[in-house]
């Protein structure tokens, strides 16, 4: 590539110095070639001779808040526009995607080392090829400027780092928890559950009274995972599973890993989840339980703000997901350290967007909180949230974050992409059809197997 | 060439601009990923020579591979099969309506819209009849409980789901072009043939199928490369799911290079995908040939 646009330089260069000959102006005008902005814009301005002006800056920002309804999309143009109006001579060009679009472009940017100067990335195992590549700039020095670090919840910014330098900074921090329509629950005659036994057997009630007892959105494979780690959190009896898989100490045929299988398929052979399950992406599956479709949602608290604005708002709770045959302690949840801002190593302009990223960042939380978006982000937030007109739901799920004691991360946060895309298919496949978790742990092992060999 | 009076160099010089284009987004890129398929490469970082490595695991120890190869050809099958109802169609059409003209746009229709609207469009008529599924629901109506299905989520039935849909999309795309090529046909041949005694069918067997055969043949390539390349539609229904039971060789090629992030490996699924299509169309050239000279 590097040899590619140097050539391409070349022959600009060519034809630029052609033209201005030809023109009759000085060629030595053209000798600073290395110079693009300034040699095209003295293509453009060959008559006159004003070249030299305050230079003129465009940071991209490629962010995943394309929509114009979400509190998210506005928050940022005006912190943009902020930012621009103190700034005039930056102009940050917006680059708004879905988040599967973005993923994807991010990965055909990458492998043409084309990163725009501020992406989207997710934490660790999954921004871990885009760190060994080199295309990220450290930020440690940037975090320090005006407190930037001290902002952000303790322990997030681990997820982001690597080698002791922090790669990305955090838009949200998540946990898993359940949410359930407090009216379905009433007219079926269910408690909330205390254990995951209760909840099979309130996913049996709810479907004798033809009550549709969850919603799931398991075309998005990783909607089932998430769900499916929760279990295997608890039937381990704590944290760490995965990590202990790598390092060799357990396999997949371990028993905390056969028990999570069978109890999810429990949950699942119960009729818990709607038919057609697995035809169903994540806004389809989670309009069931927004409609008040669906008893009971098994979520990441980023889905607060939008059943907040949905028809069930004000019916709804929250409860922690309970232990499994015994096991496990509810006040570990899965968590979901959110999307994050990185810098292009390679940003022509890295001064200019670390400071950008440093300003968008010390207003991101204010500006958060004022949309009633603060529920769930990364960084810390002054403010009270009942006085600021929060949801009571909003309420019980910030209870719950200050009950926190730790967790997992989600399987293709932990693990590569193969060995992920391995393990999203085979719970895919426990929606469809019963399979013995002996079998399901064998083919666990064999995507692991196969991904990690040296 | 005679005929122009220009000399070969112009010619060359008109055609070469189009070649160029044509060698540089076309043949140059088939190259390279022919190149990638040889690479140990997640698409980002570093990559690693490793010869034929990705083929000998593609062909032997893939266990989705064959089976979304058999899909893949399964549908060009499916779809070549509805060409010879394309051109029955046609017939009729052309024989028995007045103004065919209107029949022929409005069988055209589907092909018009996005294959994403198609998609969510059958999706909804596929979902299960509490979901609102239409299809199941008639099904309901008209006392067939049985067969009613899950059809896109059972893995046995969902791929039947999606040939379905396509075949639906496309009828009207081959209706339309055998249509036209019949119309091509001179009429005074079947005047000719109605003296001789052929009419109807029996004409249509003399006469509109041998002189059609040029106008089936653009079809059936296109029918088969299509379906070699169908992906959009199953992206959107069920995006491969449920545990690749609708995996075809593209989506299976999307789903390992960027969301497994194999990317050599992709691009030797692409490779073999390119060599399919190769392999293709020269055996559907070579019998088409044959036919063509046995029927004029």
């Amino acid at each position: 590539m590097a040899v590619k646009s140097n050539a391409l330089k070349m022959a600009m260069a060519g034809t630029l110095a052609i033209s201005l000959t030809a023109c009759g102006s000085a060629g030595s005008n053209s000798t600073d070639s290395g110079n693009k902005s300034q040699a095209t814009a003295a293509a453009t301005t060959a008559a006159t001779t004003d070249v030299k002006k305050a230079e003129n800056i465009t940071i991209t920002f490629q962010n995943i808040y394309p929509d114009p309804t979400d509190p998210k999309n506005g928050m940022m143009k005006k912190i943009v526009n902020d930012y621009q109006a103190k700034n005039p001579n930056i102009k940050i060009e917006l680059d708004s995607l879905n988040t599967d679009q973005q993923k994807l472009k991010l990965k055909t940017q990458a492998a043409s080392k084309e990163v725009p100067d501020i992406t989207i990335v997710n934490p660790s195992a999954q921004m871990k090829p885009f760190v060994d590549a080199g295309l990220f700039a450290p930020l440690n020095d940037m975090v320090q400027q005006n407190g930037l670090k001290d902002t952000f919840q303790s322990g997030i910014l681990d997820w982001y780092t690597f080698n002791n330098n922090i790669y990305a900074l955090p838009d949200g921090n998540n946990i898993a928890v359940v949410y359930y329509n407090k009216d379905l629950f009433k007219q079926a005659g269910v408690e909330v559950p205390k254990t995951f036994e209760d909840m099979v057997a309130a996913v049996k009630t709810l479907k004798s009274k033809g009550i549709q007892p969850m919603a799931i959105g398991e075309k998005d494979t990783w909607t089932g995972s998430f769900l499916f780690m929760n279990v295997l959190l608890r039937t381990n009896n704590g944290p760490g599973f995965l990590n202990d898989v790598v390092s060799g100490k357990k396999t997949f045929a371990d028993p905390a890993f056969t028990d999570a299988v069978s109890s999810f398929q429990d949950l699942i052979q119960a009729g818990a989840f709607q038919d057609g399950a697995t035809s169903f992406d994540y806004n389809a599956g989670e309009n069931l339980f927004k409609t008040g479709k669906a008893a009971m949602y098994f979520m990441g608290s980023w889905a607060t703000g939008g059943i907040e604005t949905s028809s069930v708002n004000g019916k709804v709770g929250v409860f922690k997901f309970p232990t499994v045959k015994g096991k496990g302690n509810p006040d570990e949840f899965m968590l979901a350290p959110g999307s994050a801002f990185a810098i292009s190593a390679n940003s022509k302009h890295l001064k200019e967007t670390k400071d950008f990223l440093n300003y968008f960042m010390l207003n991101f939380p204010k500006e958060a909180f004022a949309v009633k978006g603060a529920v769930g982000i990364a960084q810390k937030v002054d403010g009270d949230f009942k006085a600021a007109g929060y949801s009571d739901m909003a309420m019980e799920v910030l209870d719950l974050f200050k009950s926190v004691k730790g967790g997992d991360l989600a399987f293709d946060n932990t693990m590569n992409p193969g060995t992920a895309q391995g393990h999203l298919t085979s719970i895919q496949n426990l929606f469809v059809q019963k399979k013995d978790p002996a079998d399901v742990a064998k083919e666990h092992q064999t995507a692991y197997d196969t991904n990690n060999k040296k | 060439m005679n005929v122009l009076r220009v000399s070969k160099w112009t010619i060359a010089a008109f055609v070469l601009p189009c070649l160029l284009l044509y060698v540089g987004l076309v043949f140059v890129p088939i190259l390279v990923s022919l190149y990638s398929g040889l690479l140990d490469w997640n698409g980002i970082g570093e990559s690693k020579f490793i010869g034929l490595q990705n083929f000998k695991t593609l062909l032997f120890d893939d266990p989705v591979f064959w089976p979304s190869v058999k899909r893949t050809l399964m549908f060009a099958v499916f779809s070549m099969a509805e060409i010879p109802i394309a051109l029955f169609v046609a017939i009729l059409l052309n024989r028995f309506i007045k103004r065919p003209n209107f029949l022929v746009s409005t069988y055209f229709l589907p092909v018009i819209l996005s294959v994403v609207i198609v998609g969510q469009l059958w999706k909804t008529i596929y979902n299960p009849a509490a979901m609102g599924g239409m299809l199941n629901q008639v099904l309901d109506m008209l006392n067939l409980h049985s067969w009613t299905k899950s059809w896109l989520t059972d893995p046995k039935i969902a791929m039947y789901a999606l040939y379905f849909v396509a075949l639906w999309q496309y009828l009207g795309y081959h209706t339309l072009i055998q249509f036209t090529g019949i119309q091509n046909i001179p009429s005074d041949i079947y005047e000719a043939a109605r003296i001789d005694g052929a009419e109807g069918l029996k004409a249509d067997w003399h006469i509109t199928f041998p002189m059609n055969i040029p106008i089936f043949k653009i079809s059936i390539v296109l029918a088969f490369i299509g379906s070699l390349q169908a992906f959009d539609m199953i992206m959107v229904m069920t995006a491969g799911g449920p545990a690749h039971a609708t995996d075809v060789i593209s989506t299976h090629m999307y789903n390992m290079s960027f969301l497994s992030m194999k990317y050599g490996y992709g691009s030797a699924i692409a490779a073999f995908l390119v060599v399919l299509c190769l392999i293709a169309t020269v055996i559907i050239n070579l019998v088409f040939n044959r036919l063509e000279k046995k029927f004029t």
